[in-house]
């Protein structure tokens, strides 16, 4: 007896053609990320140019390249820029290492986070920039005030994270620890620190976003360097143009150090499955 | 531990000869679930031997991973107490063999088997010699370099029985360690557990809930009742060593032992 089939459906590899120029245009990464913002700058250069945008406040993407470069060439904003990004560095130093012991010492432990996360909890919903008038009464108008501000923004997003990432510790490898009768800082050493490393980089990347929006602020008393002091100076003297090159400068700054945080992030935990990215 | 007067887990220093390697006398746990109070095991005594394989099976939720963990002094029992004889007391107590991959993802294969003599403070040379041997002994020396991620199951399995041995306790403890593993890795691990136990003779308490797994493995096989979790009946397994997983498993006598122990759980799992 024979069967015959109705019907035959057949499963071929598609034809092989080699890749073209749309194909590897969509695959290039960067190109992809560039065309949106191009896209963006040629619309405005030709809203300006017809009049449609106010050219006091948008001036024409092709005008604030003349002004970067006559910026660029005078030197001064590289120092500028320095000392915002050294700023933001010691700040963030000093908010992110207490973030990250207590967000151990309370992870670890529950006695110590029932003491003490009420406290941090209450401080943690006021605008840490509102602190800022009172630290400066403190601290002084000098640099001690803008690390301290810069300090107490990333302290708490830090924290935060680290605790977190202690807490979510699955708790087979406490067990593991204290099987083999680990102390408390091996505890913290071997399962703590390195079980809670991906979230304490989390938090090091919204703080170090932080520390840049905080300084920005900050940098509009008692300073007569940096970003955010030019940014503010350029408004008192309505010099658009300039500012544009400022903003410019500190979304490349954030830009740059949440890219040096993940370069850190990749080079410290070698043993995360995949890196997103 | 030791110090502390209300634990019941004692390290006794001197022993007689007849004095077994652990003794479990009247031991129990109760849980507070809510409002209610839940026995998980109950009045157990067991003794072992020193260089005994103890398999210990029995319906899940028996009551079998609390007995461990109190071994393990991971918890305090509420009543009855438990011995252990400590013939070297610069070795320690237990090592357990979790369940579940509780080997560290963030440290390599090395590290890992090097964990509890690292945590010690043993001379480095110490390590390395002890960690190359049980590493070679699982077949992992290859895979000493790599991280968690990059190994199978099976290949993690082995890393966890590597770092219990390689720790050197007085006894192994051990929670079903091969219950996540296919088949085939399953009769590989128990063959290659079972070498490494007779070139080191420790005490093993094995904990499983496969009847098969048991009788491949142990000395005795003792069946645990329903919560509340107590010894109900223990078998004598004299099967000549060194033993092969499928060898055994075409004995007959493995065969009417196993469903004698399948008779005995049965009554426990769904009622007499």
């Amino acid at each position: 007896m024979t069967v015959q089939a109705r019907s035959l459906v057949q499963i071929t590899a598609p034809r092989q053609t080699g890749p073209t120029l749309l194909d590897r245009m969509r695959r290039s990464s960067l190109l992809m990320a560039i065309l949106a913002p191009l896209a963006i700058l040629i619309v405005w250069e030709c809203l300006t140019r017809v009049g449609l945008l106010d050219q006091r406040f948008f001036p024409a993407p092709s005008s604030i390249i003349v002004s970067l470069f006559a910026l660029v060439e005078s030197g001064r904003v590289f120092i500028d820029a320095a000392w915002t990004i050294g700023r933001m560095l010691v700040g963030f130093v000093f908010g992110a290492v207490p973030g990250i012991v207590f967000g151990i010492m309370l992870g670890l432990s529950p006695t110590v986070r029932a003491f003490l996360q009420p406290v941090i909890a209450a401080l943690y919903p006021v605008p840490k920039i509102a602190l800022f008038p009172l630290i400066m009464m403190i601290f002084g108008i000098g640099e001690a005030s803008k690390w301290a501000i810069v300090a107490i923004a990333v302290f708490f997003q830090v924290f935060y994270s680290t605790l977190a990432g202690v807490v979510n510790i699955d708790r087979i490898y406490l067990d593991v620890a204290s099987n083999f009768k680990a102390t408390r800082w091996q505890l913290c050493r071997t399962i703590a620190i390195p079980g809670a490393l991906p979230f304490i980089f989390t938090g090091c990347q919204l703080g170090i976003g932080m520390a840049l929006v905080i300084v920005v602020i900050a940098e509009n008393f008692g300073t007569q360097v940096g970003l955010g002091y030019l940014i503010w100076q350029s408004w008192q003297v309505f010099e658009v143009r300039d500012m544009f090159v400022y903003l410019l400068m500190v979304s490349l700054l954030g830009y740059g150090s949440q890219m040096a945080i993940l370069r850190l992030q990749r080079a410290v935990i070698p043993w995360k499955k995949d890196d997103a990215g | 531990m030791s110090s502390d007067p209300s634990t019941t887990l004692d390290r006794t220093g001197l022993s007689p000869p007849a004095f077994p390697k652990i003794r479990v006398r009247g031991l129990g746990k109760r849980f507070q679930v809510g409002k209610a109070w839940v026995e998980a095991i109950k009045a157990i005594d067991l003794d072992v031997q020193a260089g005994e394989f103890i398999c210990i099976v029995g319906p899940s939720g028996c009551g079998k991973t609390t007995l461990l963990r109190i071994l393990a002094d991971l918890e305090a029992p509420t009543e009855g107490e438990v011995t252990i004889e400590q013939s070297d007391p610069s070795n320690p107590l237990s090592s357990m063999i979790f369940q579940e991959s509780s080997i560290l993802p963030w440290m390599s294969i090395r590290r890992n088997v090097a964990y509890g003599l690292e945590l010690r403070g043993v001379p480095a040379a110490e390590i390395d010699k002890s960690v190359d041997r049980f590493l070679a002994l699982t077949g992992l020396d290859r895979f000493a370099d790599a991280y968690p991620h990059q190994l199978s199951g099976g290949m993690k399995q082995r890393a966890s029985v590597a770092r219990a041995f390689a720790n050197n306790p007085e006894i192994l403890l051990m929670d079903e360690p091969f219950a996540a593993l296919d088949e085939q890795n399953k009769a590989l691990l128990q063959e290659e557990l079972l070498r490494i136990w007779s070139e080191t003779r420790k005490t093993v308490i094995f904990i499983t809930h496969s009847i098969d797994e048991a009788l491949v493995l142990g000395d005795r096989v003792i069946v645990m009742s329903r919560r509340p979790g107590r010894l109900k009946t223990e078998f004598k397994i004299d099967f000549p060593r060194p033993r092969r997983v499928y060898d055994l498993k075409a004995n007959p006598e493995f065969g009417r032992i196993g469903r004698e122990i399948w008779t005995l759980l049965r009554e426990e799992v769904v009622g007499p």
